[in-house]
C-alpha cells in the first residue's frame, strides 16, 4: 500500500490530518463549552498563585476549565485595547479596570441579564455605577475589589512635634511646613500621568467642582477647578512641602518616598498598607498609621475598582459569565482580601472583613470604607479616553509653571469639548 | 516561484499592516460598533490641533541636536580610536556596551541617575555644592536629558560605523598629504572627510530614521512630561492609540511623522546628487 501511495495523496492526507487537529477541538468544546480563555491582571508574587487556585476551584465546581494569561495593568489594558480595536474573540473574559471602562462600552457584553436585583446590590453602589454606560445603563463590568486612597503618614514624626495628622487642606499646608526641612519633605504626590489627573479630580471635588455639567459640557475649569489645580501646583512650587520633581513622580515613586522615609506623609491606595507592613520593601515598618483623606468643602476622592467583563464576541458566554460570577463571589473576595488586603467590592464582605479586623488594620479599613462610599469617578462619557490624555498634559503644565492652572485648564476644556464632541458625546 | 513564500512573507508582515493602517487613518477607528469614513479629517486635525504641533517641534529639536552630537562626537572618538594609542582596544570592546543594552533598560536606568532626590548626577553636584539641575522635572532640562540617553546610547554606534570607514580608507592620499607638509586637521578636513562621505550619510540616514523612532527611552524616562516637553511624535501616537483609543488619528499622526523622515531623507540624498548632476562637486 505505501509502494502505492502517491505524493499528491500523502500531501493531501497530511494537510487533511493538520486540519482536523487544529480544528476538532474548537468544535467539541463549543459543543461542550468545557474551556474558556480569560486575561487576567497579575503583579507582584502572589497573584500567579491566587488565579492558579481561583481557577482549579472553579474547575472543581463547575467542570469548566480556564486557560488564562497574565499581564501586569498597563501592559494588559494595551493588549485589550488592540483586541478591542480587532474585534477580536481570543479571550471570553477579561480583568478590567474603571479607569478603561468608557472605551470599552461596544465591546464589553452587558452583564445585567446575568446577574438579578439582589446580587447587583450587594455591590458599592459606586462602583457599579462607574462600571455602566451611562448612556444605555448596560452593566460593563462586575467589580472585583474597591481602590480609594487614605493617608499614610509618620506616626513617629507627627508624635515628636506634636502633630496631628492634617483634615483639611489648610492643615496639611500647615503640618507639612512644619515637616519639612533637613532634607525631608513633609508630604509627596504625584506630578505624571494618570496618577496626577486622580489627584487633580480628588481636589476638584473636593473644591466642590465637577468634571461636566448638567449638558455633559466640561467644567472642571470652574473656578473650583481653577483653585484646585493652584493648590496643587502651589505644593509644589510655592511652599515647597514636596520633593521638588514631584512633576514627574508615579505610583511608584509617590509610595517609595514615603516607605523608603524620606517624605512623612502620602495619599495611598489599599496596597500600601500590606507593602508598608513589610520589612522587605518598607524602611518605615511600625512608625506609620492612616488618616482619613483632607477635604475642602466636601472629602470626596476617586473610589474605582478593578473588575472583570464579559467579552461580546465570546462564543462561550454562559460559561463565561460563570467563572466572572465567581472570581466576584463572596468567597473569592475574601480570599482577595486574605492575600491582598483588597478592599472587597460587596458591602456584605467589606462588613464582615471590616468587623474582623482588628487594632491598626481595623481603623484603616473602616478609613476606607467611608472613602468609597463617598466616592467618586470621572464620567464615561464618549471621547473621554482623550479627554484623560488631554488633562495629563494640562496638569503637567500647570505643575510645571509652563502654564498658569487657569490657562492650562482653559485649553484643555477647549479642546476636551472638540474631543468629545467628535465621539459624539452630545449626539 | 521560488521567490513566492518570501515574498508572501513580507506582504504578510510588512505591506498588509502598513496599507491597513494607512487605511485607518481616513477613518475614525476606536472601540465602537462602527468605523466611519471621515476622509482627511484625521490629517487635518493632527497638522493643526498643538499637541501635535509640540510633538513636532520637539521631535525636530531632539532629532537635530542628537544626530549632530552623535555624528560630531562619533567621528571624534573613532579617529582617537584609530589611532595607535595603548588601551584602545578595550575601548573599542567598551564601546559595543552601550547599543547591546535595550532602549527601555536604558529609560529606566537614566530615569533613576536623574533622580534629584536619589539619582547619582545631582548627588555628585550637592557634594560639590552646587545647585542641583531639576533633570526631569523642568522642561527645558526634560528634553536636553532625554538627549542625553539617546546619545549616550547611539554615539558608539556612529563610532563603530566610523571606524570601520576610516580603517578602510586608501592611505595613499594621507601619505602624499603628509609628505607635502599638511598639517593633520588639514588633511582630515581636506581628504578624510570628503573621503568618508559616503559613511556619514548612511549614519546621517539610519539616525534620521531611528531619531524618528524613539519611544522606550522617552516614555520609560518622562511619558512625554511634563506638559508634553518632551513628547515626540511616537510618544504623542501612543498616547493617542493607546489611552486616547483613538487609532484613526494615531495612524495619521505616524503617516505625518513617515512623511516629513521621507522628506528629510530626500533632501539628505537629493541635494548632493543634484549637485554632482550639475558639476558643482
Amino acid at each position: 500500500m505505501l509502494n502505492k501511495l502517491s505524493r499528491r495523496h500523502f500531501i493531501g492526507g497530511s494537510a487533511a490530518v493538520v486540519a482536523g487537529s487544529t480544528f476538532a477541538p474548537r468544535f467539541a468544546i463549543g459543543a461542550g463549552a468545557t474551556e474558556i480563555r480569560a486575561l487576567l491582571i497579575t503583579g507582584g508574587s502572589l497573584y500567579p498563585k491566587y488565579w492558579e487556585k481561583i481557577t482549579q476551584d472553579f474547575t472543581k465546581k463547575t467542570g469548566v476549565t480556564v486557560k488564562y494569561d497574565l499581564l501586569e495593568f498597563t501592559p494588559m489594558t494595551s493588549k485589550e485595547v488592540t483586541l478591542g480595536a480587532a474585534r477580536s474573540a481570543e479571550y471570553d473574559v477579561y480583568s478590567t479596570h474603571t479607569a478603561q471602562i468608557g472605551s470599552f462600552f461596544n465591546y464589553f457584553e452587558p452583564l445585567n441579564k446575568y446577574f438579578d436585583a439582589s446580587d447587583l446590590a450587594d455591590f458599592f453602589p459606586v462602583s457599579i455605577k462607574y462600571l455602566t454606560d451611562p448612556k444605555t445603563g448596560h452593566i460593563a463590568a462586575i467589580p472585583r475589589n474597591v481602590d480609594a486612597r487614605v493617608q499614610y503618614y509618620r506616626k513617629d514624626m507627627y508624635d515628636a512635634k506634636g502633630l496631628k495628622p492634617a483634615g483639611t487642606w489648610d492643615e496639611l499646608i500647615d503640618v507639612s511646613q512644619k515637616l519639612t526641612g533637613g532634607g525631608h519633605y513633609g508630604l509627596v504626590v504625584p506630578g505624571q500621568g494618570d496618577p496626577a489627573q486622580r489627584t487633580f479630580a480628588d481636589l476638584l471635588w473636593q473644591a466642590g467642582g465637577e468634571w461636566v455639567d448638567d449638558k455633559n459640557k466640561p467644567s472642571f475649569n470652574s473656578a473650583e477647578g481653577i483653585k484646585a489645580l493652584t493648590f496643587y501646583r502651589d505644593l509644589i512650587l510655592k511652599y515647597k512641602v514636596t520633593p521638588p520633581d514631584a512633576v514627574s513622580y508615579q505610583w511608584d515613586e509617590n509610595s517609595s518616598e514615603f516607605s523608603s522615609g524620606a517624605v512623612y506623609d502620602t495619599f495611598d491606595w489599599p496596597g500600601a498598607f500590606a507593602s508598608l507592613s513589610d520589612p522587605s520593601t518598607s524602611k518605615v515598618v511600625g512608625k506609620w498609621s492612616t488618616a482619613p483623606y483632607v477635604k475642602d468643602k466636601t472629602a470626596v476622592s476617586c473610589a474605582v475598582s478593578h473588575a472583570m467583563a464579559l467579552n461580546s464576541r465570546s462564543s462561550k458566554k454562559d460559561a463565561a459569565v460563570e467563572f466572572i460570577k465567581f472570581t466576584v463571589g463572596p468567597e473569592a473576595q475574601q480570599l482577595n482580601f486574605d492575600e491582598f488586603t483588597n478592599f472587597p467590592s460587596r458591602q456584605s464582605i467589606a462588613k464582615q472583613v471590616v468587623a474582623a479586623a482588628k487594632g491598626d488594620q481595623a481603623v484603616w479599613l473602616g478609613q476606607l470604607q467611608t472613602t468609597i462610599a463617598n466616592g467618586k469617578e470621572w464620567p464615561k462619557l464618549p471621547g473621554f479616553s482623550k479627554v484623560c490624555t488631554i488633562m495629563y498634559g494640562a496638569i503637567e503644565k500647570a505643575l510645571s509653571n509652563q502654564a498658569s492652572p487657569t490657562d492650562a485648564l482653559n485649553q484643555a476644556a477647549s479642546d476636551s469639548l472638540d474631543a468629545m464632541t467628535q465621539a459624539g458625546a452630545f449626539d | 516561484m521560488l521567490a513566492g513564500p518570501a515574498i508572501i512573507v513580507m506582504v504578510v508582515i510588512l505591506l498588509y499592516p502598513l496599507a491597513y493602517s494607512f487605511v485607518m487613518s481616513f477613518f475614525r477607528w476606536d472601540l465602537g460598533d462602527s468605523t466611519p469614513f471621515i476622509g482627511v479629517r484625521n490629517y487635518s486635525d493632527a497638522l493643526s490641533g498643538h499637541q501635535f504641533q509640540q510633538s513636532l517641534r520637539n521631535q525636530i529639536i531632539f532629532s537635530i541636536i542628537s544626530i549632530a552630537i552623535e555624528v560630531c562626537a562619533g567621528m571624534g572618538i573613532a579617529v582617537l580610536v584609530n589611532s595607535k594609542l595603548h588601551g584602545l582596544r578595550l575601548a573599542r570592546t567598551l564601546l559595543l556596551i552601550p547599543p547591546m543594552i535595550a532602549p527601555a533598560v536604558v529609560g529606566l536606568n537614566f530615569r533613576w541617575l536623574f533622580n534629584e532626590q536619589y539619582g547619582f548626577l545631582d548627588a555628585i553636584l550637592r557634594d560639590l555644592h552646587l545647585p542641583i539641575v531639576p533633570w526631569l522635572s523642568d522642561p527645558n532640562w526634560a528634553l536636553t536629558s532625554v538627549i542625553i540617553a539617546d546619545v549616550w546610547q547611539n554615539t558608539p554606534l556612529m563610532v563603530l560605523l566610523f571606524l570601520a570607514g576610516l580603517q578602510s580608507l586608501p592611505q595613499e592620499p594621507l601619505e602624499a598629504a603628509a609628505v607635502d607638509g599638511a598639517s593633520p586637521w588639514a588633511a582630515f578636513w581636506t581628504i578624510v572627510l570628503p573621503l568618508l562621505r559616503p559613511i556619514i550619510m548612511i549614519a546621517l540616514m539610519l539616525r534620521i530614521i531611528d531619531t524618528f523612532r524613539t519611544f522606550d527611552t522617552v516614555w520609560l524616562m518622562t511619558q512625554g512630561g511634563p506638559g508634553g516637553a518632551t513628547n515626540l511624535v511616537t510618544v504623542y501616537a501612543y498616547l493617542l492609540a493607546f489611552q486616547g483609543i483613538d487609532f484613526g488619528h494615531a495612524a495619521a499622526v505616524s503617516y505625518i511623522a513617515l512623511a516629513i523622515s521621507l522628506v528629510l531623507l530626500a533632501i539628505l540624498y537629493g541635494v548632493p546628487w543634484l549637485m554632482a548632476k550639475r558639476g558643482a562637486i
